[in-house]
């Protein structure tokens, strides 16, 4: 046993820097959709949010010009390569973050719901309504392994704030598939690599499912309607989400032609992508877990890639950092300080320019993923443009708080619906759901609106 | 006929009126008349639905019930009221009958509403990760680490991991709970030993038996059964799932559990295997540990109105899960069963016990780093590894021991909570001596050592607090300022306005060196020095210790440390062992704090205004017995709160 453990570390640091390599999507066979597509002539959609906390530097966020002929701004800059597939939206406001007691927490869980969140310890937790990946999930994710996943980079805030009564986890999470309760945040590479990929993997022991598994929760099943019965209001609602998760599992296990689909895309070459996916992992919780933040970020980026291109999921979230996240962004150069203090920059040129900084390096994950799902093949076009990724943070300027002009792109065109390589700019005060419900009809999914949307954007649609 | 079918209309329409109307009665009525018009003048002009100042909205007062909700805000507007704090000056002054009448009006409602015991909502509480950890670890003796392998959560009340409010349930955490079932069944078959233990029977069917089942098999469907393997199921399983759910089995969940036996063992033809009958007690095991009565901790809601006692076995293992995160040992369900714990010659004997027993550690472990919140910054600490090279992982684990293992010795050994702020001595070991700079200490053991002539002694001079307290590259006065306010006398201050104004002299913003002028500016402008003048001193106070907690006496080895300053109220203090005594002045507060805390641990929720008597006694009893934190326990576990429960829907005051 541990000789085979030390022979394994020495096979690591014998591949040394040619595994450190992310996986080349240029080996990847077309995506697993090709299926789907063949049958219906149409590429599924897939839906990403990455969320940036503490707001960016005003004076470098927004392109110069509106319209198709625009210069990246500063900040945008790493999207240089993606130029013609963005959509970036100016003006948008999350209204219903406007007056809360609180700055950064309130204005994180409802990024995604657009909906008031109410301001609680804990006893009646609550974003307002369901977010916008969730109603995705409902729709179109339902059709994959994974209705959706929700990643994050940091522990879930603990504590509460006791000054404005609210609790901080709040600011850790935008997912919430019932208005009462957060999606749990996956935060550990190696656990969301092998949820979905572990049996796939070249030379690794699979782990056979527990043959008896469906029959556990079937009765287990039972065991809760059964304890519904001698239970009051409340618990009974806390039942209802043992149920609910226990419903999810037993969804997935009798979802064979979905898996048959997924196991089918996973073809020998990419196995061999998942193998040095496997080791990167491993390299990075051996040698860089706590330091190397960006290999962590693009890890768990690679991963909503690969879940993507075999249609184990249609829908991810990924919570770059927690709001007011006091991450140490000293291995940026010039960069001497916690994230959250320089985003109160007190106007003080020094800071503004090492936030913009920090804020160029949350684009640069972003134009990472849109990088990688451009480069693989789907239909006529290429994953990304069957995708809308969006991009954005729950404040504008960090100092002010402001949910105002909130900065906003988005990448890929949901299958060629939304409009791309554009710099929209709204009026002030237009309500930031009005984009997710152009997005849910983007989606062909029928909706009254979304959150407190006052109607669509009609100048992004196609 | 006409007639009556008009009455029953007319009665039909009125019904829904007069229920509502008559939800708070009379008092209703004269809350209403007595308080509409004085809020509408003065207050709800900046406090309504839209504007929400300060989070607060006059307008949502209406019933008695939505005021005794937040009886704690109505005492702190009532005391604003008096101190003229509100309505602020540049709006018309309150007349002074309506104070009287306002204030009249609010004691009285809240006078009633104490009156009452009330032991405030219970809602289910599912184990938290650390929880699970040990009850696993106590039901089975197998170290599975919870916290690890779960997705991390949030914390609700006073700051605590078990608060039911936030101890969700997820399609994710199910399937970890599922598979942690799984890892820990498997690692107990793999021992012998050890699974014998557990499964003390077996069985294997005859060759008699299985040639007359092949027989059966020939002239019929029907699936053989046989009662050995049942009765022997039954031995292991019903006292297992017992322990496990603590509580006895209904007849149901009894027949439920065989019946599964049944289906495994013989449906799915367990039988023809070799272990096939240790297999499918693995199968009901994994069952049993994902099963939501293991899960959650439940209590049976009778359906009355009034407030009822906790039977015997719910009230030993709130204890349980009080004093050692984990279910209640044999001896405490032998007393639930055999004594009456309710009585406080039994309660008292009982904790005390519980309070003795090693697995005490486990209250210090979990409550302390929670209660001063340390806990996130020492699992992912963010000081530069540059600026603090010796700041390492190991470093921070032994902070975070150090809180641990002082307050176990403070509640248990010194049984004075007061030492917490103020003593000349902590627990440290080698790896810390050397970051604190103490010399003679080595190894890794931690040890009580007198640090009087290090500055340090109490929370405030711990590495894991001060470093907890400070940004990646400095210190900040501020930070540190609010922690005291907040964790320890738990009076935070107000959050910063919105739109901080532009400070002009910001260029040191970024260098400790002129922190102390950026910081007399915030405390020149009338937004800011409020808070300001309350914070910054106690920071500044601290300033000899760096951003990881080490002692210092100069920035940057040029400019020397200045640690004086002025508490409000003219107090003059000169370094952290002038502001520990200046915090133990505060005694009063940080009694209230320490009873917040505790009863919001021990319930799982939020502090409701009906726990005021209980918060009162607890307070009481820290302040006559000298802080004896064995005391103040007893006070807990004897309070109304803690052994009643309401039935879940009845309570009036919580949110709808």
């Amino acid at each position: 046993m541990s000789a085979n453990k030390i022979s394994r570390r020495t096979v690591l640091r014998g591949l040394g820097a040619s595994i450190a390599l992310p996986f080349l999507p240029s080996l990847m066979p077309t995506s697993a959709a090709a299926k789907t597509f063949n049958q219906t002539g149409t590429a599924p959609q897939r839906f990403a949010c990455l969320f940036m906390p503490n707001g960016v530097n005003p004076y470098h966020w927004s392109p110069e010009q509106v319209g198709t002929n625009f210069e990246l701004s500063r900040i945008l800059q790493p999207l240089a390569p993606v130029k013609d597939k963005l959509l970036i939206v100016g003006g948008l406001s999350n209204k219903n973050s406007f007056r809360t007691v609180e700055g950064h927490y309130t204005k994180t869980a409802n990024f995604l719901t657009s909906m008031r969140i109410t301001e609680t310890v804990d006893s009646d937790v609550n974003a307002g309504g369901m977010s916008l990946d969730q109603v995705m999930a409902q729709h179109i994710g339902r059709n994959s392994l994974y209705p959706s996943l929700q990643y994050g980079i940091d522990r879930m805030r603990s504590g509460v704030c006791k000054s404005t009564g609210i609790t901080k986890l709040y600011g850790s999470t935008i997912s919430w598939p019932d208005p009462k309760q957060p999606c749990s945040l996956e935060i550990d590479p190696r656990m969301a690599f092998d949820r979905m990929f572990r049996n796939y993997v070249p030379g690794k022991k699979q782990v056979a499912e527990d043959p008896f598994k469906k029959s556990v929760l079937d009765i287990v099943h039972e065991d809760a309607k059964r304890l519904e019965k001698r239970m009051g209001i409340e618990d009974r609602s806390k039942m209802a989400e043992y149920l609910n998760s226990v419903r999810a599992i037993e969804k997935r296990l009798e979802n064979q032609s979905s898996l048959e689909d997924f196991e089918a895309q996973i073809t020998p070459d990419m196995r061999q992508e998942l193998k040095k996916m496997d080791i990167r992992i491993d390299e990075w919780a051996e040698y860089t877990e706590g330091v190397d933040v960006t290999e962590k970020v693009r890890i768990m980026l690679d991963i909503i890639v690969l879940a993507f291109w075999s249609d184990a999921s249609r829908i991810a979230t990924l919570m770059l950092g927690n709001s007011a996240s006091g991450r140490n962004f000293s291995f940026l150069e010039g960069v001497h300080d916690s994230h959250h203090a320089i985003s109160h920059h007190k106007s003080d040129p020094r800071l503004l320019e090492q936030y913009a900084r920090i804020n160029t390096w949350h684009i640069e994950q972003y134009s990472y993923l849109l990088q990688k799902l451009n480069g693989i093949k789907e239909g006529n076009g290429t994953l990304l443009d069957n995708s809308m990724i969006l991009f954005g943070s729950g404040l504008r300027d960090g100092m002010r708080h402001s949910p105002a002009d909130l900065p906003i792109v988005v990448g890929g065109s949901g299958g060629g619906k939304l409009k791309t390589g554009l710099h929209h700019r709204y009026e002030e005060r237009t309500p930031l759901a009005n984009l997710y419900h152009t997005m849910l009809t983007a989606m062909d999914i029928p909706s009254n609106g979304f959150g407190d949307s006052t109607g669509e954007l009609c100048e992004l649609l196609v | 006929m006409n007639t009556l079918r008009k009455y029953f209309v007319l009665a039909c329409l009125l019904v829904p009126f007069s229920l509502t109307f008559a939800a708070d009665g009379e008092d209703g009525r004269h809350w209403r008349k007595v308080s509409k018009p004085i809020l509408e003048k003065h207050c709800s002009s900046c406090h309504n639905a839209a504007d929400k100042k300060g989070g607060i909205d006059f307008d949502n007062f209406y019933y008695i019930p939505s005021v005794v909700r937040r009886g704690d805000m109505w005492l702190k507007a009532i005391e604003m009221m008096e101190t003229g704090e509100m309505p602020p000056p540049q709006k018309p002054r309150m007349e002074e009958h309506e104070k009287k009448a306002l204030k009249d009006v609010v004691n009285k409602i809240l006078n009633e509403a104490l009156a009452d015991p009330d032991p405030g909502a219970s809602v289910m509480r599912r184990l938290s990760h650390r929880e699970y950890t040990y009850t696993i670890k106590d039901l089975l003796d197998v170290d599975f680490n919870g916290q690890k392998f779960f997705p991390k959560e949030g914390s609700g009340g006073e700051g605590f991991d078990n608060s039911s409010g936030v101890l969700f349930m997820t399609p994710l955490l199910m399937e970890r709970y599922y598979m942690a079932a799984d890892s820990i069944i498997r690692q107990i078959r793999s021992d012998k030993k050890h699974w014998r233990e557990l499964v003390s029977t077996s069985y294997r069917p005859s060759l008699l038996r299985r040639s007359l089942n092949w027989i059966q098999g020939i002239f019929s469907d029907e699936t053989p059964r046989w009662a050995v393997p049942v009765s022997r199921a039954r031995q292991v399983v019903v006292p297992f799932a017992t322990r496990t759910y603590r509580g006895f089995l209904t007849q149901e969940e009894e027949t439920g559990l065989i019946d599964f036996f049944n289906e495994v063992y013989f449906e799915k033809e367990l039988w023809k295997k070799r272990d096939g009958f240790d297999q499918a007690m693995a199968t009901i095991f994994k069952r049993i540990l994902v099963s939501p009565s293991f899960l959650y901790r439940t209590e049976i809601n009778q359906p009355i109105k009034r407030p009822y006692s906790i039977s015997g076995l719910e009230l030993a293992t709130r204890m349980s899960y009080l004093l050692w995160s984990s279910m209640p040992d044999d001896t405490l369900i032998q007393v639930a069963y055999r004594e009456d714990l309710h009585d406080p010659a039994v309660l008292n004997r009982e904790t005390r016990r519980m309070m003795a027993s090693p697995k005490f550690h486990r209250f210090a472990e979990s409550f302390a780093p929670q209660w001063l919140g340390v806990e996130e910054a020492m699992k992912n600490p963010q000081a530069d590894k540059e600026l603090f090279p010796e700041f390492t992982g190991e470093v921070a684990a032994a902070m975070r021991q150090e809180v641990i293992d002082y307050f176990k010795y403070v509640f248990n050994d010194r049984e004075n909570l007061l030492e917490l702020l103020d003593s000349d001595y902590s627990m440290i070991n080698g790896t810390l001596a050397n970051h604190y700079g103490i010399e003679g200490i080595e190894g890794e053991e931690f040890r009580k050592v007198n640090l009087a002539d290090y500055g340090r002694g109490g929370v405030l001079g711990m590495g894991a607090v001060l470093t907890a307290t400070s940004l990646p590259v400095r210190t900040s006065p501020v930070l540190r300022g609010q922690w005291v306010l907040e964790q320890i006398l738990g009076t935070p201050p107000a959050p910063p306005p919105p739109d901080v104004p532009t400070l002009e002299e910001s260029e040191a913003a970024d260098s400790e060196l002129g922190l102390r002028a950026l910081l007399e500016m915030h405390r020149s402008s009338p937004a800011c020095s409020g808070c300001h003048a309350k914070m910054d001193p106690i920071g500044f106070a601290l300033e000899n210790f760096d951003a990881t907690g080490k002692w210092r006496n100069y920035y940057k080895g040029e400019v020397a440390i200045d640690a004086a300053s002025v508490l409000p109220g003219g107090h003059e203090i000169d370094g952290p062992a002038q502001l520990r005594k200046a915090l133990v002045e505060e005694k009063d507060k940080f009694a209230e704090n320490m009873a917040r805390k505790l009863v919001s641990y021990a319930m799982g929720r939020g502090i409701q205004f009906t726990d005021t008597p209980t918060i009162r006694a607890m307070k009481k009893s820290l302040l006559e017995s000298n802080f004896n934190s064995k005391e103040v326990m007893l006070t807990l576990v004897n309070s109304y709160p803690f052994r009643h429960r309401r039935s879940d829907g009845t309570d009036a005051y919580a949110k709808k």
